[in-house]
């Protein structure tokens, strides 16, 4: 098949976007959510189609040239290789089923136009990131997920919390953007293309110092989009949007664009090891910030945002040890289980009637559909990695790589991942237990759940139990099949022995089942939840919006009340409003002497006469001296 | 000089400027008659844009050569020649004047007052920026400067909003200091190159070569910057834009924002610039730092504004200082970058102009306070007003993106650390647009009123300024393809 | 015989000077109009004397131009004394200020 085909992957979610926003209203329901349900069904078909043109070293397509001035020419490329691959094949597979999910969340909404066609803009613009070929169009998906999500986030936008939460991100992610810009201006002065393949083929010409601060760059652009500290407190308030958008790009694939971003600069990153400890740090600490603060949530789509975020600190912590395969597998897996917790999640608010509070939930295993209970409880079991899930084997992987890294400062890094494996098992299955466990202490009347909503679950929740497969070690039988998929691409060799691997393996076994008994003592009579300092700090996640708030919302709206009132006001038309004033005053002094009378005039005409008439007479005399 | 010049040809360039005049001259005398005044000015305006539609697509392929050239004598006693020059810039400030026109006279197709003086004014206005564009004689220049000025002036006074005499009067005040500066340092730059050569002429190709002591060149370098920084306009200059954009009538104001800022920045490249190579190189470190003062100080200003107007005209402001800052790091892309961001700029920040005004015929207000829910309310209107915000705050994919980025690719070659400083700015355009947004179609209706979303006359507005928002998004190419010789020629130091 | 040149200008002078005082002491605007006339015959005279004194014609064709536009003027004047008279009953220069800025 053409190369050039390969843009109809992305080009049909666009397609049927731009269909749906101008004609949508005016199509039929029906027609409108086939036709994006179809479209990113499309896409992953057509990703499957072409799975053999990413082997070897992928294909290249280009459309046409976007922008050319001087040395700049930047087309519109697509390289479709072998990270892209299975990512793209996620994304579109996730994402179809998102949408059959969606089709039936929100039939009962009568804006569905606009919904399925910024969902499929999303996908349109997530499909750019991972299959451009440049930093360009990277960029352009980049802030296209980015305006998406804002889109998205404040859908219900007569609500003008969702508007200002959908702000919030795209503000805060924009700050993220504005660094990974700069990369992008500074590897086009460096390297003079844009063309990601060969910045990381020039890459080792760069000097060691440029390296370190490109990285770092490029790290605090993937902080924003993945909600990493220090630009990580969009997340949690991005849950105001409806549950798909939720599941779709704040738990499966926008959110892990960052980890993406890594990987896909890994042979420039992975030059600088200040760069690599940095980016393991960030994953660690944001890996056990929002781990302790899921803890103490009460909104269910809340804790599951933070547990998002601190997975993905781990993906961070596997790009930071140096292993692309780990961080893709466990990107992999997170999305399945994740999006299929947040799915169930829905499920479960609208069983309770639209409440989001869990600690007003409560007996819905018996309430609800059993089936549901069993998904979510397929998806907990994965996050909480419970032996032989897909979620065991990929956060397993992480942290052998991080136990087997040269640097002891690696080690540290890896308590933290055991700790935070400790407290991510406990607070799932706190989630579980005041969810399903016990009896009903809400109030609302639960809604109807639309088969739509219940069997896309079921796919996901056996890709999440059984991801293991896609990687599964060498030493219980397995064939690292991810690993041997990426070659060259994989990032470093993790090498221990059996007994380390039995060994952390039996640790993290442990550790689970450890969260597990923990959430079962504590959850398993209601209790209700605790009202300390500390629940309340790690409830606001840790006072975060008020200290952005206090060092930069603060300052900035006071910068912007000088530089307004301040400034242009009081300074720049003061002092022309002055100079005005003074003038007119000299003007009114001036203007004393016009009395409008006609005298006044008369004997000035005169006395003025006679003056000229005396210096006219004086010149005559002293002109006669001559 | 080109060959074009001894070729006889059909004078398109004269008929640029002297169609808008005809048509002014028809609308006066059409007055009283409301519908045949709006049929003429229409007419005209889409005359004039075919002209240059027809000279983009026929002339707008550029090796750095004049494309059109007219010359012939004029007031030969002082050496005032009648000489009309278009290059690849030159080619593009007039397509986009052409189409903002056609805008600004459907935008005002509402007028109720005197509705034949206003279209006179808007045509003569369009005349005048023509001229402006296209003058390749210093006198004739400052002719046109002056005939784009005084329609501006009473637009403003006559049927501008609440405050329209002040407005008016700061705006006058402000543009004429700065006009006469520049022709006292025109009148100079004769003498001094009379004085040398004998040859007493205008004719700015020839005023090229004259010897300048490095004071002289400095102080009728400032005589000239002083009315281009103005017109701009750089901080600390500018506030009488924030007062006449909010003041003026809406075609007005898309006129001011779109095509008479763009004039200021214009007049740098075609006569500061070329004129003064010497000071232009000591002085573009400083036109940096103005520039990103600018930028940031909008930007913040922009943020604070309540008005929605207003927010506007600062974030015009900001966009300006951008365009400014390409200029200032004197490298190719980044020059073509801010040709680029001027024409985006103009159609951009001109639909959202078109917007509140739209929205203000509706609601009667301009306040973020009394706006919001508009989505809910006129779905059409709310979505353009989205989508034009997102292209104004640079989203990639549409115009102004594009500009932006070959801005700072370009600034980033010659001085890193502005384009890190603009592209932080970058950060602030997104806090002021999003306000707006937010304050403007989300959030609940603010009233139990049904409003009209867009009519017929709205979206044909709108509609193409969308599609072409998406063009140069996506494909600038054909829009860079006149700039790439001129530019070249100009950042060498010459002229075509 | 001749009156001597000396005498018609001192005359004309001392004619001039009554004129312009009454224009200037007197408030009412009849007598500053008289003053008027009375210093446009001063300058009448001087004419009238400098012709004889040159045996030039001009000078005394210059004087009966004047007399005519001095009629016109004065005509002019009355009406316009009469207006100002119909608007404030009065007739003292000074209470006509509309000029006053």
């Amino acid at each position: 098949m053409n190369d050039s085909l390969l843009f109809l992957i992305p080009l049909l979610p666009l397609f049927c976007a731009v269909i749906n926003l101008l004609f949508g209203m005016r199509l039929p329901r029906l027609f409108a959510e086939v036709m994006a349900v179809t479209g990113v069904a499309g896409a992953f078909a057509l990703t499957l189609l072409f799975w053999g043109h990413a082997e070897g070293d992928g294909s290249r397509a280009v459309l046409f040239t976007w922008l050319n001035s001087g040395t700049v020419d930047i087309s519109f490329a697509l390289n479709f290789d072998r990270l892209a691959a299975p990512m793209t094949l996620m994304v579109t597979g996730v994402a179809t089923l998102i949408h059959l999910y969606a089709v039936g969340y929100m039939h009962e909404d009568d804006d569905y136009a606009r919904f399925f066609a910024l969902l499929n803009l999303f996908v349109f613009a997530m499909l750019a990131i991972v299959l451009a070929d440049n930093l360009l169009v990277l960029f352009l998906g980049w802030e296209g997920v980015g305006l998406c999500s804002y889109g998205l986030i404040g859908f219900w936008y007569r609500k003008l919390e969702n508007a200002k939460a959908g702000t919030k991100a795209f503000l805060v992610t924009r700050v993220g953007d504005v660094f990974l810009g700069i990369a992008l201006l500074w590897l086009f002065a460096l390297t003079g293309t844009l063309s990601i393949n060969a910045i990381n083929a020039q890459a080792a010409a760069i000097s060691p110092g440029v390296v370190i601060v490109l990285s770092l760059l490029l790290l605090l652009g993937a902080c924003g989009k993945s909600a990493q500290v220090p630009l990580m407190t969009w997340l949690a308030d991005a849950m105001a949007g409806p549950t798909p958008v939720s599941a779709l790009i704040h738990a499966a694939t926008m959110v892990t664009a960052g980890v993406y971003l890594l990987c896909r600069f890994f042979p420039l990153v992975s030059l600088s090891a200040v760069a690599m400890t940095a980016i393991t740090a960030i994953g660690a600490v944001t890996a056990i910030y929002a781990a302790t603060c899921a803890m103490a949530q009460r909104e269910i789509k809340r804790v599951l945002a933070y547990s998002t975020m601190s997975q993905v600190g781990y993906m961070f912590m596997a790009v930071g040890a140096g292993t692309v395969a780990g961080a893709m597998f466990h990107l992999l897996t997170h999305a399945f289980f994740k999006a299929l917790l947040f799915m169930a999640a829905g499920c479960v608010i609208h069983l309770a009637g639209d409440e989001n509070d869990i600690f007003k939930m409560g007996g819905l295993a018996r309430r609800g559909p059993v089936e549901l209970f069993w998904a979510f409880l397929a998806g907990a079991v994965c996050l909480a990695g419970l032996p032989l899930t897909g979620g065991f084997f990929s956060k397993d992987g992480i942290l052998l790589a991080l136990f087997t890294h040269p640097d002891p400062l690696y080690r540290v890094f890896w308590l933290i991942g055991v700790v935070t494996a400790l407290l991510t098992a406990f607070y799932t299955f706190r989630l579980v237990y005041l969810v399903f466990a016990g009896d009903y202490r809400g109030t609302g009347h639960p809604h109807a759940l639309p088969l739509l909503m219940r069997w896309p679950l079921w796919p996901l929740a056996l890709l999440g139990l059984a991801g293991g497969l896609f990687n599964l070690p060498v030493f219980v039988g397995g064939g690292e099949a991810l690993h041997h998929w990426y070659g060259t691409m994989a990032g470093r060799e993790v090498a221990a022995s059996h007994d380390v691997e039995w060994m952390l393996i039996g640790l993290a076994a442990a550790i689970a089942a450890a969260g597990w008994l923990a959430a079962h003592w504590r959850y398993r009579g209601y209790r209700p939840p605790l009202e300390n300092p500390v629940s309340r700090f790690l409830l606001s996640g840790w006072q975060a919006d008020a200290l952005v708030d206090r060092l930069f919302v603060r300052p900035f709206t006071s910068m912007a009340r000088f530089c307004s009132a301040g400034c242009d006001r009081a300074l720049l038309d003061g002092t022309l409003d002055g100079l005005a004033r003074l003038v007119s005053s000299w003007g009114r002094m001036l203007v004393q002497l016009t009395t409008g009378r006609l005298t006044t005039y008369l004997s000035a005409f005169a006395w003025g006469f006679l003056v000229l008439l005396g210096w006219f007479l004086l010149k005559l005399v002293n002109g006669g001296g001559h | 000089m080109s060959t074009l010049a001894t070729l006889p040809q059909f004078p398109w360039l004269s008929l640029l400027v002297l169609l808008p005049l005809a048509g002014a001259l028809l609308c006066l005398l059409h007055s009283g008659r409301p519908a045949e005044c709006r049929a003429l000015a229409l007419a005209t305006s889409l005359a004039v844009f075919g002209v240059a539609l027809y000279l983009f697509i026929y002339h707008g392929q550029g090796d750095g050569r004049w494309l059109l050239y007219e010359d012939s004598a004029w007031i030969s006693r002082y050496g005032i020649r009648y000489v009309l020059a278009m290059d690849g810039i030159a080619l593009l400030m007039v397509l986009l004047t052409a189409f903002m026109q056609l805008a600004a006279i459907l935008l005002a197709w509402r007028v109720e007052r005197q509705v034949a003086g206003f279209f006179a004014l808007l045509l003569l206005l369009e005349a005048g920026l023509m001229g402006i564009f296209l003058a390749y004689d210093l006198v004739f220049f400052y002719l046109f400067w002056e005939v784009a000025l005084i329609p501006m002036f009473f637009l403003i006074s006559v049927w501008g909003g609440a405050n329209r005499r002040r407005a008016a009067l700061k705006f006058f005040l402000y543009t004429l200091v700065g006009s006469f500066c520049m022709l006292v340092a025109m009148i100079a730059l004769y003498q001094i190159h009379g004085a040398q050569t004998g040859v007493y002429t205008f004719v700015i190709g020839e005023l090229l070569h004259t010897q300048l002591t490095a004071a002289q060149e400095g102080w009728l370098f400032a005589g000239f910057l002083a009315a281009f920084i103005v017109k701009s306009p750089l901080v600390p200059f500018h506030t009488w834009l924030t007062d006449a954009l909010t003041e003026a009538p809406a075609a007005g104001s898309l006129d001011l924002t779109g095509l008479l800022l763009k004039t200021g920045i214009y007049g740098l490249i075609r006569l500061a610039f070329p004129l003064f190579p010497n000071a232009t190189a000591h002085f573009l470190p400083i036109l940096g730092v103005l520039a990103l003062v600018g930028l940031f100080h909008a930007a913040w200003s922009a943020y604070h504004q309540d008005d929605i107007k207003r927010l506007l005209a600062y974030s015009s402001i900001s966009h300006l200082g951008l365009v400014v800052l390409g200029l200032a790091a004197w490298q190719l892309t980044a020059w073509e970058g801010s040709l680029l961001l001027m024409v985006t700029h103009g159609i951009t920040t001109g639909a959202l102009f078109i917007l509140v005004a739209l929205i203000r015929e509706r609601t009667a207000t301009r306040s973020m306070q009394e706006l919001g829910g508009l989505w809910g309310q006129v779905p059409c209107l709310a979505f353009f007003f989205l989508f034009f915000s997102l292209a104004s705050l640079g989203l990639p994919g549409l115009a102004n993106f594009a500009g932006e980025i070959l801005v700072l690719l370009g600034t980033f070659r010659a001085h890193p650390v502005w384009a890190v400083a603009a592209l932080l700015g970058v950060v602030f355009a997104a806090a002021y647009m999003l306000r707006l947004v937010q304050g403007v179609i989300w959030g609940p209706a603010r009233s139990e009123r049904t409003l009209p979303d867009l009519t017929l006359r709205e979206w044909l507005m709108l509609l193409p300024m969308a599609l072409l928002v998406v063009w140069l998004g996506l494909y600038p190419a054909p829009f860079l393809a006149p700039l790439h010789g001129t530019v070249a020629v100009l950042l060498a130091g010459g002229l075509p | 015989m001749m009156i001597p040149f000396g005498h018609a200008l001192a005359f004309a002078a001392a004619l001039f000077i009554l004129g312009l005082t009454c224009v200037l002491l007197r408030r009412q605007i009849l007598m500053i109009l008289i003053g008027v006339e009375i210093m446009l015959n001063a300058a009448s005279l001087v004419f009238v004397a400098a012709s004889a004194y040159w045996r030039q014609v001009d000078g005394q064709v210059f004087v009966i131009l004047l007399m005519a536009i001095t009629a016109a003027e004065v005509a002019v004047a009355l009406a316009m004394v009469v207006y100002l008279w119909r608007r404030k009953r009065t007739l003292v220069a000074d209470e006509f200020n509309g000029m006053h800025g």
